[in-house]
């Protein structure tokens, strides 16, 4: 099918170098479209479909940037969204040459089914220094970052990769991941394809939904390996009811790989606890750190290994330095997300650049044989975290023997259900709100225990200082929020003057958030509504 | 054409920690502040637990609507309980 699809393209002009945007729903064209891409030469970049709540501006926005950066040359998409996409196709100067329904060829069903093989979408000579696809580094409107991987590249890492995790031949990966996320991309679809072991992939919008398909369709199809993000387990865990588990068994699944998010150990005990009774054998948790900018993974805890836990004093790791809890103050537990793969390497430096030794948090860089060589077209980006070979990756970290512990972010990047949001987006969409006093909004992630993730909350100030329309002011931000597909949890609406300035006149949200922590929620407008000053 | 019940309006909107919002037979979830994937299917439990039945994953991923969901509701029910 493929091969059909390849000689469908062809004739609509796409060939080689062309990058193609995939924008279709989960459907099972969407698989060999894509190695038609890239059989055809094109370089296929799959993006998010966008949901009902994102506003189509917005969308159009978000694929206008993408064009201007990557280069974008065809959309291959769904007919219903031709109209947002259309005047973007039409504007003047726009790389975008046209856009194509693959859905419609040839099906009158739209399902694609009934292609002719009549079409000869014969490859064309590829080697491995030949650029395969486009990924991005981040779900958020305006501030992607077009990772460029080639095939040696992406062979190789499934190549490494899949020997790290003893993939053999009586294994399957299930998966609910979206394509448009390297965890979906890279390990549940090339990782399978390149080692010829089945995937079964479910859409991720009905798994959300309905959480249990994923166990149905472990048990259903016996699969072996999953890969999931933190927030995942404490879903599964939490809202599956016990009536929808009589037919699960889950004694096939052999690694449970937790990625993309902090990992949380409160998240594994919940997840081991619950799924126990269904066959999950405890070992059989274990967790990767991985990015786009590195093809995938780059460190991973060996098979029927549990991952390493240690119970750190969490004053002193905010002071940078592992200690291990005496008992009597605040503990976090930290779980280690294994030693690095073959080819990878990790230092963990201070902000000078110097390595930092054992139980020193310090941000980590790595080198890999799968690093990418820069964000496409976007050379001042590339220059901030490319440096002599090391990718400087902004998470923050620390080593403990050949074991790497991720425990935070040097950017303020909010990461809500594996997707990453940038505060600056969501600042930017609440400051245009009628009643925010513009440019004074902050926004950050408030760790959500019970979703095993986080969540935003904001900081807004305002004039407004009546109750009633404080109501109203709360969910006008929530809805401007929507319109950029971001979900605020909480809306901290303050007095003019409240945020704490940054050295660079901005507000900081760091600061501004501990102010608002400090004073609590209930006493944020007494001293104003006191009369007196704040 | 059902009519979403006060019993459903009153679940849904505790939920979601909304005061007053207006849910009608069409309105989507994506209209509804704090609705997202991520709360949907703590929405669903909690029509599940309030009126005593227990959905299918099918009819869950089928819903379009607010008038699907109580119409759900109301099959479950056997039409033998509305509020």
């Amino acid at each position: 099918m493929a091969q059909v699809l390849a000689g469908h393209l062809r004739e609509r002009g796409i060939g080689r170098g062309d990058v193609c945007a995939l924008i279709i729903r989960h459907n099972p064209i969407v698989y060999p479209l894509y190695m038609a891409c890239v059989r055809a030469g094109a370089i296929p970049a799959i993006l998010a479909y966008p949901n009902a709540r994102l506003h189509p501006d917005k969308f159009r926005q978000g694929l206008k940037g993408m064009s201007q950066r990557s280069g974008l040359d065809f959309i291959l998409s769904e007919r219903e969204l031709e109209e947002v996409t259309r005047p973007l196709v039409e504007s003047e100067g726009s790389t975008i040459r046209a856009m194509h329904f693959p859905l419609e060829w040839h099906a009158p069903d739209g399902s694609g089914a009934g292609l002719a093989g009549d079409r000869d979408g014969a490859p064309g000579r590829i080697t491995a220094d030949d650029p395969l696809l486009l990924q991005h580094s981040s779900g958020t409107t305006g501030l992607q970052k077009p990772v460029l991987l080639s095939h040696g590249a992406v062979q190789r890492h499934v190549e490494t990769y899949g020997s790290v995790l003893r993939v053999g031949q009586d294994d399957r990966v299930v998966s609910w991941l979206p394509l448009y996320h390297d965890m979906g991309l890279i390990a549940a679809f090339h990782l399978p394809l390149a080692l010829g072991v089945p995937t079964v992939q479910i859409d991720p919008f009905e798994w959300v939904s309905s959480p249990g398909i994923l166990l149905e369709a472990i048990s259903r199809e016996k699969g072996s390996i999953v890969w999931l993000p933190n927030f995942a387990y404490d879903l599964m865990a939490d809202r599956i009811s016990e009536d929808r588990l009589h037919a699960v068994r889950l004694d096939t699944l052999r690694l449970v790989i937790n990625c993309s998010e902090p990992v949380r150990q409160e998240s594994h005990a919940k997840f081991v606890a619950r799924f126990h009774p269904y066959g999950l054998r405890p070992r059989a948790l274990s967790a990767c750190y991985a990015m786009a900018e590195t093809t995938f993974a780059v460190t991973q805890v060996p098979p029927e290994t549990p991952p390493t836990v240690v119970a750190v004093d969490r004053i002193a790791l905010q002071r940078g330095t592992v200690r291990p809890s005496a008992g009597d103050g605040p503990v976090r537990l930290c779980v280690s997300s294994g030693p690095c793969i073959p080819g990878c390497e990790i230092r963990v430096v201070d902000d000078d650049g110097r390595e930092l030794g054992d139980n020193s948090v310090g941000e980590i860089a790595i080198r890999s044989a799968s690093l990418f060589e820069g964000y496409r077209n976007y050379p001042e980006k590339t220059a901030e975290v490319l440096r002599d070979g090391w990718y400087y990756s902004g998470d923050y970290g620390f080593r403990r023997g050949h074991e790497y512990f991720v425990v935070g972010r040097k950017k303020d990047v909010i990461i809500v259900a594996g997707n990453n949001i940038y505060p600056e987006d969501v600042e930017a969409a609440v400051g245009s709100v009628p009643g925010v006093i513009p440019g004074r909004v902050v926004a950050f992630g408030e760790e959500h225990s019970e979703l095993g993730s986080e969540r935003v909350a904001v900081i807004a100030e305002t004039t407004v200082a009546d109750e009633l329309a404080q109501r109203r002011l709360r969910l006008e931000i929530v809805r401007a929020a929507m319109a950029i597909d971001v979900s605020i949890a909480r809306v901290y609406l303050v007095p003019a003057r409240f945020l704490i300035k940054s050295s660079a006149g901005k507000p900081s949200r760091t600061a501004s958030r501990d102010r608002v922590m400090s004073i609590g929620e209930a006493d944020l407008w007494r001293p104003a509504r006191a009369g007196g000053a704040v | 054409m059902a009519m979403v019940s006060e019993e459903l309006k009153r679940v849904i909107l505790e939920t979601l920690k909304l005061d007053e919002w207006d849910l009608t037979d069409g309105t989507l979830a994506s209209e509804v502040p704090g609705w997202d994937s991520l709360s949907h299917v703590t929405v669903v439990l909690a029509v599940e637990q309030q009126f005593g039945v227990r959905f299918a994953s099918r009819e869950v991923i089928g819903l379009r609507n607010i008038g699907d969901l109580q119409r759900l509701v109301d099959a479950k029910l056997g039409g033998a309980r509305r509020a």
